[in-house]
């Protein structure tokens, strides 16, 4: 029996523990995608298509509703997207607080959204600002409103009203990883600038987010990632009404293969289209963000 | 020592599971393939039913059929009571229903069909009527032509029968009546100082002025609806009219009924009498909390209607307001419906269409029996039952069966179109911006059809 070098040995005892989740990625993941990827090369309704090479992806930028779903979900990227990870940051710094009480209590309250399924809080929502629900029944008694009004009917308030679900959805989930970033920042760095008479405000921006800069790269990319994919909302909430006003590409994409007349194809190529822009995204946040040398 | 013993036997039962796991993914996929490899519980039961109404041949497996449909409380039930009246005369007969929501139906038929593997597919479906041609024509492969199998298609309304017809072929079985019905709270109209009689038989023009008074004394509007879709189908049938030309072309510009329907429409939302709600939850909602006073759609809403069981007696229906100013312009039309449709899949088509013509397409009991579910019948003779003559309390005690019986021969035909939806989709964003953004409805409804057109040249 040939000895292998210890080396070797720990690099294979490696490999054996990659395996199995290697396998079940490439398997459940990459196979479909680079199937995906020949059938977005096909067009035609339903199951008789035929080879068109890229006249799928030329399509995608004659058709208005594709236009208009991607502007509404780049919509949703910009606004939620600083919104929860400012919010994020600014409720770990607060209940990372040694001195509170009950941390533990309000940190699972406000992770506990992210642990509920999104199907159950469309439902949540949608009965919270319907025409008769509690947002229009408090407005009504407060005088604010004479009658109820139908927020998700208009698409303004639609989609402020999907944004804010999300922001209620994910803000707690950011807020953990940044809880974990500053769990990693040594105490001792923000004795030394007191002592050296910086305030609590020049302390944060001086130690607190310079140091959490990783967190916040990855948690950035993260949230665009999901925010390109926005899809249960669309689809509980709104269904992606009133019209189109509402509506995310991703669902746009379901609508195309399963709702209108199929075009699997077609459909393929848009989520191409969404593959690029995460992959370019994710790639110029690593370039910006990485700043070693 | 110990702990290590406990590592090496908690990863030999991890592997295990995973090599188990692995082996019942590969046994899916050597059978049935890509469609089974991520199935949930139903499809794998779906497509084992398959393989064993397909493998084990005159047996008794040949006479078992399996089905998917969606409702507990209404189609399944129908189908459980006609497999009882059939097994009568076929006591091997069984049928094997799996429920599958309309939505799952679609997405597991174009897995079967972009990945070439059928035998996942049941022998029977249910479909919805407005979606009926377009699946025929987008999935051929799934579908069995069932003209020549001697099924009585002469004996239902053939504005039904339409719903499931491609190029003069059959390719479903017809179920229950989508006939639009008004339903209107009996109480509401009188504090505002109307009956029923005001809105039977009225127009638009005549329904708007009466339904700003509903609003304005008591505080309802007088229906709801998800977005536009399902209002505006009906006012556009109720005129004989279509999104498409007689050639299948979209025609949505120069179409003088759907101009009038989006007027009609666009008025009803911005004077507050129609409420457009987001989902079914809140639309039904709103007719059983009486925050709406009045309902519109197909009548198999009148089971949705009953849920709330303190309003018996509180509603009435009616027939529909008709367009203003249209020629072919009725009070009737028909929303949502479905038909049964076999598979390539069906090992019997020649049983399965058997089955239909002693039961569906013949049986008298039957119809009496799912009358009270709200399902009524298609199949003309059943009409004649004194079944449907009995007054319905919840209804204040009207005939509902009969009216809506009566209602359904005036139907006017229409033609639906592979891309009804898509063009609904397109009329429902035009109608949208002219509400809510200020466009005005030649440009809105021009760039739907450019849009629809755009949708189907498919490249």
């Amino acid at each position: 029996m040939n000895k292998l070098s210890v080396k070797k040995r720990q690099s294979l005892i490696g490999w054996v523990f990659l395996a199995p989740a290697a396998f079940l990625l490439v398997v459940l993941k990459f196979v479909p995608l680079v199937q995906a990827f020949f059938m977005s090369l096909r067009t035609g309704r339903g199951s008789s298509m035929e080879w068109t090479g890229f006249s799928n992806y030329a399509r995608m930028f004659r058709d208005p509703n594709f236009i208009q779903t991607i502007k509404t979900t780049l919509l949703y990227m910009v606004v939620t997207v600083p919104v929860m990870i400012i919010l994020g940051i600014i409720l770990a710094v607060l209940l990372n607080d040694s001195k509170l009480r009950l941390k533990g209590i309000y940190r699972t309250c406000i992770f506990l959204p992210a642990a509920v399924s999104l199907v159950a809080s469309a439902v949540i929502f949608r009965s919270l600002f319907a025409t008769d629900g509690f947002v229009n029944v408090v407005l009504l008694k407060l005088g604010i409103l004479e009658t109820g009004y139908n927020f998700l009917g208009h698409p303004g308030s639609a989609r402020v009203i999907l944004m804010v679900m999300r922001i209620w959805r994910w803000v707690g989930y950011q807020m953990i990883f940044f809880l974990a970033g500053l769990q990693n920042i040594d105490d001792s760095l923000y004795e030394a600038a007191t002592i050296d008479g910086a305030g609590r405000l020049q302390s944060f921006w001086k130690i607190t987010l310079p140091l959490l800069k990783p967190m916040i790269l990855f948690t950035t990319i993260m949230c665009l990632n999901s925010a390109l994919q926005v899809y249960d909302e669309s689809v509980n909430l709104t269904g992606g009404g009133p019209g189109y006003s509402t509506m995310a590409l991703a669902h746009y994409i379901y609508n195309t293969s399963f709702v209108n007349v199929p075009n699997f194809g077609y459909s393929c190529a848009m989520s191409m289209m969404i593959l690029i822009f995460v992959a370019v995204m994710t790639f110029v946040q690593m370039k910006v963000g990485d700043r070693r040398e | 020592m110990k702990k290590r013993m406990t590592t090496l036997i908690l990863s030999g039962i991890l592997s295990l599971a995973m090599l188990a796991g692995c082996g019942n993914a590969q046994d899916g996929g050597s059978t049935s393939g890509q469609g089974s490899a991520g199935s949930s519980p139903q499809e794998a039961a779906g497509s084992a039913d398959s393989q064993e109404t397909a493998g084990t041949g005159a047996s008794e497996g040949s006479e078992t059929l399996t089905v998917w449909c969606w409702d507990p409380a209404y189609n399944i039930n129908a189908l459980k009571i006609a497999e009882s009246i059939y097994q009568k005369d076929h006591p091997d007969f069984r049928l094997e229903i799996i429920e599958t929501n309309g939505e799952e139906i679609n997405t597991k038929m174009a897995t079967a069909t972009t990945s070439g593997v059928f035998d996942v597919l049941p022998d029977i479906l249910l479909f919805d009527d407005s979606g009926f041609q377009s699946s025929v024509t987008s999935y051929p492969e799934v579908f069995a032509d069932l003209t020549d199998y001697g099924f009585n298609y002469e004996e239902f309304s053939p504005g039904k029968v339409g719903f499931s017809t491609v190029d003069g072929r059959h390719y479903g079985i017809p179920f229950d009546s989508g006939t639009a019905i008004a339903c209107y709270r009996k109480d509401i109209l009188e504090q505002a100082g109307y009956t029923i009689a005001d809105f039977t038989d009225i127009t638009w023009n005549e329904w708007m002025e009466k339904a700003k008074v509903v609003l304005e004394k008591t505080g309802c509007p007088l229906l709801n609806g998800l977005s536009s879709y399902n209002q505006m189908t009906i006012m556009m049938q109720s005129a004989g009219g279509s999104f498409f030309d007689k050639d299948g072309n979209p025609n949505l510009v120069d179409n003088e009924i759907l101009r009038e329907v989006v007027e009609v429409y666009t008025e009803m939302v911005k004077e507050g009498v129609y409420t457009e709600e987001t989902g079914w939850d809140t639309y039904i909602g709103g007719m059983n909390t009486g925050r709406i006073a009045g309902a519109m759609n197909g009548c198999w809403i009148m089971a949705s209607l009953q849920a709330a069981e303190e309003q018996s007696g509180l509603w009435e229906i009616t027939n529909l307001p008709k367009l203003d100013g249209i020629a072919s312009a009725t009070n009737y039309a028909s929303q949502g419906g479905s038909s049964w449709a076999v598979t390539s899949q069906c090992s019997n088509p020649q049983l399965a269409v058997d089955f239909f013509k002693a039961t569906f397409g013949g049986s008298m009991e039957l119809y009496e029996q799912i009358l009270e579910t709200g399902a009524i019948s298609t199949w003309i003779p059943a009409a004649d039952s004194p079944k449907y003559e009995e007054p319905v309390a919840f209804f204040n005690n009207q005939p509902v069966f009969s009216l809506i019986t009566t209602y359904s021969a005036s139907v006017p035909e229409c033609y639906v179109g592979v891309y009804f939806r898509n063009a609904r989709s397109d009329v429902a964003n035009a109608i949208t911006n002219i509400i809510y953004s200020g466009g005005d409805i030649d440009s809105e409804l021009q760039a739907a059809q450019d849009t629809l057109i755009f949708e189907m040249e498919n490249k």
